[in-house]
Formats: structure tokens, sequence, C-alpha cells
């Protein structure tokens, strides 16, 4: 009685499958491709949001309908779904601390740029800085 | 409904698509000039291997390899942490 929801369901999984891989691809080739690590945070963001928590969802919608697993198939179902949740979470976090301290710590060279108005904004507030203990002194 | 003969046709297309962007990560990886881009590297490929498991446990018809992925899913975000924190103040809360 439920088999054509069920076979949409298979079909909707298999396409959220399907665009996972080519998020993947895509930002993998970015990865390899882009000129420096502040642009590379992009491709980043895609292979990891685009290329796990999509696909994820897509085994898990894939799993919930597939009998030949028995009663494990809700097993594989909501652990896929935890997976894509924690990722969904977790990875903007991590790459956020890490472009964060990369530039806070100059230890990546922002180059090629047009230009960055963090550092600007810190060269900034260190001159106001120096003047205010200029005008103590 | 058994899925297993259009999951044994359609499963191996995708298995071929990540084995080719998980060697396009690993020449980012041995290229990296810094630190952070090997980091940023292993992130995805972490969080891609978590789904490569999920998929696999649907290839072989098992349950136990699900786990695995959440514990994938949990490291790399620890790494991305200790690298930066080591990055901003050089120390990692041990005895200085």
């Amino acid at each position: 009685m439920l088999e054509p929801l069920e076979y949409m369901i298979l079909a909707l999984g298999m396409v959220l499958v399907a665009i996972g891989a080519f998020c993947d691809l895509a930002g993998a080739l970015g990865m390899v491709r882009f000129p420096n690590f502040f642009v590379r945070l992009h491709a980043a963001t895609v292979g990891s949001i685009g290329g796990a928590v999509i696909p994820l969802i897509g085994v898990a919608l894939i799993a919930s309908v597939s009998d030949q697993l028995g009663f494990f198939k809700w097993a594989i179902s909501g652990g896929a779904l935890v997976a894509a949740l924690i990722i969904l979470l977790v990875a903007p976090a991590g790459s956020h601390a890490l472009a964060y301290s990369a530039h806070k710590s100059r230890a990546v060279p922002v180059e090629p740029k047009v230009c960055d108005l963090l550092e600007e904004h810190e060269r900034a507030k260190a001159q106001r800085k120096v003047g205010e203990k200029g005008e103590e002194a | 409904m058994d899925t297993s003969p259009i999951l044994s046709i359609f499963l191996p297309v995708i298995f071929a698509v990540f084995l080719a962007s998980f060697t396009l990560y690993i020449v980012r990886i041995v290229k990296g000039p810094t630190v952070f881009d090997m980091a940023l590297a292993v992130d995805c490929l972490a969080f891609d291997l978590a789904v490569f498991i999920a998929l696999l446990s649907l290839y072989y018809d098992t349950p136990f390899l699900i786990a695995g992925a959440i514990a994938l899913a949990l490291w790399a975000y620890i790494l991305d942490l200790y690298i930066s924190k080591y990055f901003l103040t050089k120390e990692l809360g041990g005895h200085k």
C-alpha cells in the first residue's frame, strides 16, 4: 500500500546523495585550485556542508525504506541523521576558529588580496592605543 | 521494499566520485603550504569519510559501521580547536 511513497522517499534520498557527491567533487577541486587559505575556506565549507550533511540525510532516507536490512534499518537511519546534525553544528564552528587564529597569529599570508579591512582595523586600534599612552605620559 | 538491486548499481558510481575527491583532498594535505591548509583538508577528508562509511553500511547491509561515522564527525572539530588555540596562545593549557 505504501509502495509509491517508498519509491518517492528512495528517489529523494538518491537525489540528495548525488547532489552531495557533486558538491564534494566541487569542494575538492576548489581545495586544490584556489590560491590561498582564506579562499580555500569557501571550498572547505562547500565540501563539508554540501558534501557531508546533505548525503548523510539522503542515506537516512534511503535506509528508512530498505527493508532488506530488517529492524536495523532504523539504526542506520538514526545514526546517519545524528552524524548529519553533528557535522552541521561542528563544521562552521571549526572552520571559523581556524580562520580567526590564522588571521590573528599572522601565520598565513593574505596574498593575493584586494583589501584587508580587519588588518586595517587592528592597526588603527593599535595606533589609537599608542596615542592614548602618549597623552598620559 | 528491497532496495538492494537499485543500490548495487547506484552506490559504486557515488563511491567513484567520493574516491576522486579523497585523492584531491590528499593532494592538498601533502602540498599544503601552511598547517592551516592541511588542517582544513583533513577536516573535509574526515567529514567525507563519515559519509563514505554511512554509504558502505548501506552497501554491505550492516548497521555496525555507522557508529564510526559519528566519531569521525567529532574528532576533526577537536583537531581544529587545538590547532587554532595553539597558534593563538602558543600553549595548550599545560604547565608553562
